[in-house]
């Protein structure tokens, strides 16, 4: 008899300790968000001087403001091929007197970038390389020095294009 | 007492002790808009994108002086295709706080929206603010993921 009340004891302690069940409530939503395509290109300096020397000394004359910062961001698919290319308008001109375009040169730095030869009619390629994201490099430009060239001040203009595909 | 007497005062004893059997909570829960949209920007203009506020009714009754609490878990990255954002570049700004409070989406462990104690009756809102870090190495594509919103008062 005594087993029975110790029973009794244990069902009733049960049931006092007995938890009420965890409630919950639900609700979902759903993120979106389009990325485009975009590209942003950025020159440390928008003009490249030669300073005139004497050929003999200097065959081979840098640009005066050193080299240029080139900052080439895009955003395209997945390995998408990206593509910084420069093509010049036409040769260097002095009044009538011009120098081909391919007189000028340029070594660069940075990842993807790569040295080149200017040229009025084909565009060069200045850096390339797959995915999205932002590259940084340099361009030193040299212009060829030779005996032959009138003098004058020449000009010309390069356009740089940045292509994400 | 005879034995049988000790049973029966055991018995009362018992039904005496239990506890009134407590309700279930009564939880209401609702996210308006149900699609949060980060619309496409320049990173350098638009390092953080924000979308439109996300308004978050709720409703705690029947719960007394226990504690409710509102989490959110993010079923995965952002993914577009085979292109994919770290849903750790999600952030919330909330309001009011308390007992709203900020927080960073994550795909693992359900994170903290707002929390509580006793009941939140009548309805209550509150307004969360996600963002969006901007960054020029996200691959083109439109970006989807499923957050999952839970209101419980355990």
């Amino acid at each position: 008899m005594r087993l029975s009340v110790c029973l009794v004891l244990l069902v009733a302690l049960g049931l006092a300790v007995g938890s009420t069940p965890a409630a919950g409530q639900t609700a979902s939503a759903t993120l979106n968000g389009p990325v485009i395509g975009l590209a942003r290109l950025t020159l440390s300096s928008a003009a490249v001087t030669f300073p005139d020397a004497d050929p003999d000394s200097m065959p081979n004359v840098a640009a005066s403001q050193g080299p240029i910062t080139v900052t080439a961001k895009a955003r395209t698919m997945v390995n998408g091929r990206v593509t910084l290319t420069v093509l010049a308008t036409g040769p260097l001109r002095s009044g009538l007197n011009t120098i081909p375009a391919s007189n000028v040169t340029w070594t660069a730095s940075g990842a993807g970038f790569s040295g080149g030869t200017l040229n009025a009619s084909a565009a060069q390629t200045v850096g390339a390389w797959n995915g999205s994201g932002a590259r940084t490099g340099t361009q030193m430009f040299f212009f060829k020095n030779l005996w032959t060239y009138a003098t004058g001040t020449y000009s010309l203009t390069m356009t740089f294009t940045l292509t994400a595909a | 007492m005879t034995p049988r007497q000790l049973v029966c005062a055991a018995l009362g004893l018992a039904v005496l002790c239990r506890p009134e059997p407590a309700a279930a909570q009564k939880l209401q829960l609702s996210i308006a808009p149900s699609v949060i949209t980060f619309p496409s920007s320049d990173p350098d203009a638009v390092p953080v994108i924000a979308a439109a506020p996300v308004t978050i009714t709720y409703r705690v009754q029947q719960n007394n002086t226990g504690t409710w609490s509102l989490t959110v878990l993010a079923a995965g990255d952002l993914i577009a295709g085979p292109a994919t954002v770290d849903i750790s570049n999600v952030t919330w700004v909330a309001t009011p706080a308390p007992p709203f409070q900020n927080g960073t989406l994550n795909k693992t462990i359900a994170q903290r929206v707002a929390a509580g104690v006793g009941n939140a009756n009548p309805t209550a809102i509150g307004s969360l603010t996600f963002r969006l870090v901007n960054s020029w190495t996200y691959s083109t594509g439109i970006y989807t993921q499923t957050v999952l919103f839970t209101l419980s008062a355990p």
